[in-house]
This record gives structure tokens, sequence and C-alpha cells, in this order.
């Protein structure tokens, strides 16, 4: 059936996982064979989060749909769904450092494309402040400034990081993936950034 | 009665298959392994319940808003997988079959004996206690119009109510047992007394029913149309029911004072009230609507905790219509429940409506064993109002800027 070759291809994820997922992709697509950007509205947790634009511009980006073209898709069936979904994979046993280090680089690319709304594969200042004011935006004390102060400030030490001291006359001009990784070296994000499945296992009431 | 008794044997057979299977437990698990993998109702992903701000705290190192957009698109892909909220408008899955094909969500063939016993109940419910529920149902209502009406026509006074009392009492016992109700009432001596208001969780229309066949209330509603008109016109004119025209119930004072004269006069019934406003199915409690908190008199909260096996009494009014939603309780094996009366409260000096509503709504949530949500029972049809979103959002910015104004201000005095 189609859902077990699914299952080969996302690794880890099992069937039920995939049956569970496919529920709710039906749920949310209203019983369509895709979903739209519109489609997402109908979710009150997700109301909350002052990023939900940005986590549902992921699930449309043609980079993390591995699609070879660039730009925006218009809508994504079920199995691009799941490709999003295998981001948030959570780590296995059985890995090794060389299946570790792909899995860590995944998700912190997935990370990076958020960031990157351009897709010119930098993060420049103004793409940061960007997301600065977005997480920022409910608030309505809090002046532009104040978003765009923190905004510079973070970059700076960015910058510090990436490519030490500057001299006078260099313009940083933005942060590449390469840097991104440097600045995430020391946080285990493979262990926190995942959605785990509770195990269920059937009720054995034989003795 | 005769359902009643079908109803029994057929409790006592499914009591006696489910004993049976110590011994021999074929039966169990293939009824286990035919709903396919169980997901209990509280949810199928583990959450990190820390708060917002450990978890920041945690991730927190110079480049904070790194660690904020991470935890945020975490909450955001659990809330995509998993809401909180919309499962709670759907029917609660059961860990095992009891023999529906509607509760029997993943659909395996497992074997021919068990077939065969799913095709005997289907033809048992179908057959056998469907007409004779139907029939049962059509004597209750007419008996319940044509009693009211009667006593109606006599003058106010002791003798009226009291065969007023007698009348609704009675015609809710038949259509009680027309749906096969087994209802265990706790703590009888809390029962809501005259001039109280009633308040219950919401899981489907059979409520009232359910409550009115133990004691006698002024119900509260809109005024309909059709069948559901009759009965209203008539059961008014026996007793003091409040019926409200759908331009009154947009005008929440006139409401508020309609319900206050009726609570004043402490000869007049209790009244009925659900709070939620809307049915939820049965697994959690949403928020009490301040309205019915803000009348004033005493509250006498009851849970009411229908036991799935037998039967889903949860309306979807978005997937069924009532005459469908009937037909499935009526073709169930029976509906049972609990009903446990709550000791009356009272609104405190320093308590506005609100908390008050709250209160209220822990304990009958602790009492019949169901969980709590914040939420309005309105999401079922509307989007989350903007002022719990800004509440959230505003909660988010103080903190950021508390981190951030100190790194920021420490970053500009190092560049003076």
């Amino acid at each position: 059936m189609a859902l077990s070759m699914l299952a080969q291809e996302s690794g880890s994820v099992t069937s039920e996982q995939i049956e569970h997922l496919h529920r709710r992709f039906k749920q949310l697509s209203q019983d369509q064979l895709t979903i739209r950007k519109e489609n997402f509205d109908s979710i009150p947790d997700l109301e909350f989060n002052p990023i939900r634009g940005k986590i549902v511009h992921a699930f449309f980006d043609k980079r993390n749909l591995r699609q070879e073209s660039d730009g925006l898709a218009e809508e994504i069936n079920f199995e691009d769904f799941l490709t999003i979904m295998s981001y948030f994979r959570p780590i296995e046993m059985n890995m090794d450092e060389e299946q570790l280090d792909r899995f860590r680089k995944e998700k912190l690319k997935f990370l990076f494309h958020m960031y990157d709304s351009d897709h010119d594969g930098k993060i420049t200042l103004q793409e940061y402040r960007n997301v600065v004011e977005e997480l920022l935006s409910g608030n309505p004390h809090l002046e532009k400034e104040s978003a765009r102060s923190i905004a510079d400030g973070a970059m700076m030490e960015a910058a510090s990081i990436c490519v030490g001291q500057m001299g006078p006359d260099q313009v940083y001009e933005g942060i590449t993936f390469e840097d991104f990784l440097k600045m995430w070296q020391g946080i285990d994000i493979e262990t926190k950034m995942h959605v785990r499945f509770l195990n269920v296992d059937t009720i054995a009431h034989c003795y | 009665m005769v359902p009643e008794c079908f109803s029994f044997v057929i409790q006592l057979l499914y009591f006696d298959m489910t004993s049976d299977l110590e011994g021999d437990c074929w039966l169990h698990h293939r009824i286990i392994f035919s709903v396919g993998y169980p997901f209990p109702s509280q949810g199928i992903i583990e959450r990190d319940e820390t708060p917002m701000e450990k978890e920041i705290a945690l991730l927190h190192r110079a480049d904070f808003e790194f660690s904020h957009i991470f935890y945020f698109c975490r909450k955001g892909m659990e809330a995509i997988v998993e809401d909180e909220v919309t499962q709670r408008f759907s029917s609660e899955e059961l860990l095992s079959w009891n023999l529906l094909t509607r509760t029997n969500v993943n659909f395996h063939y497992i074997s021919l004996r068990l077939t065969v016993v799913w095709v005997i109940g289907v033809v048992v419910r179908y057959c056998i206690l469907l007409p004779l529920r139907v029939s049962l149902a059509a004597i209750g209502i007419t008996s319940m119009i044509v009693g009211t009406t009667a006593v109606g026509q006599l003058p106010n006074g002791r003798v009226k109510n009291y065969l007023s009392e007698v009348v609704h009492l009675t015609c809710s016992r038949i259509l009680v047992r027309a749906l096969s109700g087994t209802i265990h009432y706790h703590n009888k001596e809390n029962r809501p007394q005259k001039g109280g208001i009633c308040v219950a969780n919401h899981t489907s229309p059979i409520d009232a029913i359910i409550l009115t066949n133990d004691g006698c209330y002024a119900m509260v509603g809109q005024v309909h149309g059709g069948l559901m008109g009759i009965i209203q016109r008539a059961t008014v004119k026996a007793c003091p029911h409040v019926w409200f025209e759908r331009s009154e119930m947009k005008d929440r004072h006139l409401v508020t004072k309609r319900l206050r004269e009726h609570v004043a006069d402490k000869s007049k019934l209790p009244i009925l009230i659900f709070p939620e406003g809307t049915c939820i199915n049965n697994t959690s409690v949403m928020m009490f609507k301040k309205g019915s908190f803000e009348i004033g008199g005493t509250i006498y909260p009851v849970a009411i905790k229908y036991d799935p096996q037998f039967g889903d009494a949860f309306w979807n009014s978005s997937k069924y219509n009532i005459v469908s939603y009937l037909l499935r309780i009526m073709t169930s094996w029976a509906i049972v429940c609990n009903v446990w009366y709550l000791p009356p409260m009272v609104r405190k000096e320093d308590e506005d409506a609100v908390q008050f509503a709250n209160r209220v709504r822990s304990a009958i949530a602790r009492q019949g064993g169901l969980t709590e949500l914040p939420w309005d029972g309105g999401l079922k049809r509307a989007k989350v109002k903007d002022t719990f979103k800004e509440e959230q959002q505003k909660n988010y910015s103080k903190m950021l800027v508390r981190n951030g104004s100190v790194g920021s201000l420490s970053a500009e005095t190092e560049s003076d």
C-alpha cells in the first residue's frame, strides 16, 4: 500500500503514526487531496503563535519540500506534508555519527530557511529584523526602535562568533548556512526539535 | 419495560463475553485488534509542559532570538499535528470495540466469528430495539403534550403545580426508557432546590431529559418551530419554563432580567442552564459563559458523565442533524450515565462572575473525571478572539523585552 512505502522512505515513522497524520491531513484539508495556506486557519492553538506566518510558509517553501525549483508552492499533498513533518522526527537510538550529523543539519536547514525569506542563502540584517518584529508583533507598546536595537545587537553577536573581529571597513553581509551551523554548535537541538508520538501499546488482557 | 429488558440482556451478554475472555481471550483480543491502535483521548503526542519562560531560559544564550524561534516552531508543529480543541468536537475513541460500526474507526477484518456476532448485534439493534424505542418515544412525547395542555387548563395553585410535576416526571421517565437509559444518581441530598440555578456540562440534547428524570426544573431556551415548538408551548402552560424568542436572546440584559425575576421568586422551580453553550464530547469541560453566573442566587452544579461503551451520546451538530442523531442514539446498546449532584455554591464577595464560573467548572470537572480546558465552546464554529491572541503575545513580548533590553543596553554601552 502507498502508506507503507511512505513509511519506508521517511525512515522511522511507523505506519500507525502515518495513519494518524493522514487523518489529521484530511481534517485540515476538509477531505480534499491538497492543503492550501487557508486550511491552517482552522487551528485555534496556532493562532497564539507569533511566528505562525513563518511556520505555515515553511510548509509551502519549495526548498523544504526538496524540490529542484525555488519559490513557493500553491498547495501541498499528503506526501509533501509528511516530508515537512519528517524534519521533526525524534532522534533514534541506533543512529551513528554520520546519520546524527545529517539529521542535525537537516533540522538546522529548516530553521535557516525560516529566516532567509528571499532565498538567497544568507540571512541579512533586514531579514533578521523582520523575524524579531514578527516575534514581538503582539505587543503594541513596544516601539519599532527597541525591536530594531534587539535585532542589531543580536546580529553583532552573530558576526563576532562567525567572522571574529571585523575591521572598521568590513561590512557583514549576512549569515550563511555554515555560519549558522557554527552558531548552533554546542546546543543539541536534535533532542529538542521534534514531535514525539506517544508509544501506544495494545492492551494485552490475556494471561 | 420491554426495551429496557432487552438492553439489560444485551449488557449481560456483553459482560459475559468479556468475562469469558479471561479464560478464552480470543474475542477480546480480536475486539481490541479490530479497532487498530487505541489512542487515549488525552492525545497522541508527548507534549513538554514546561512553561514558556523556563524553556526559553534554558535555551538562552547571547543569541536569544534564534532559540525563541525554535521554541515557537516546535509549538507550532505540535499544534498542527494535534490541537487540544478540535479533538473535543469529535467523538471519543474507545479502547475496545463495542460492536457498533460507528466506533470502529480503523476497520480490519478479523475473523468470521466476530463478524457473525456483529451481524447479530445489528439485527437486534435495528429490528428489535429500534421499533420498540421509537414507539415508546412517540408515546412519551404525545402524553407530555396532552398531559401538560390538560394541566394547563387548571387554575394556578398547589394542585396544578403538583399535577404538573407528576406529568413532567412520568413523561420524562417514559422518554428515558425509550432511549434505554440507565442513570445512576449520586448525592441526591444535594439536589437543586426551588429558587436556585442548576448548571451542568453539556454533551447532547438528552442531558435535559436525564436531569428531569429525577426532579422538576424550569427549562431555559430559545423558542423553536415544529415539534419542539409544540412541546414548548404545551409545557409552558403547565409550568413556568422560560422560553426566549430569537430576538430576545440577543439582548443579554433582557435575558438576565427575566432570569433574575424567576430566581427571586422562591416558589418557582430551579432553572436548568448549560453554560458551555454548545455540545462537547464529554471528555472535557470548556469555558463557562459568565452570563449565567451574573444572575445571583445559589448555584447547584451537576456533573454528567456518559459511559461510552454502550453508546456515544455526543451530538456533533456539524456532522449530524437532530434526526440522524436520535436514530444513532436509538440504535446504540444503551445510554448509561452517572449524574453527580454537587453541593451548592454561592459567589464570594471578592469574586467576579468569571472567577466564580471557573470555580464551579473545576468542581464539575473534578467530580466527573473530565479535563478542564480554558477554551470557548464557540470555537467549534468561530475563530479565536483577537483579545485572547493579544494577551498571549503581550506576555511573550514582555518577557523578551526584559531579556532583550538588558542585552541591547549592554551592547550600546560597549560601543560608546
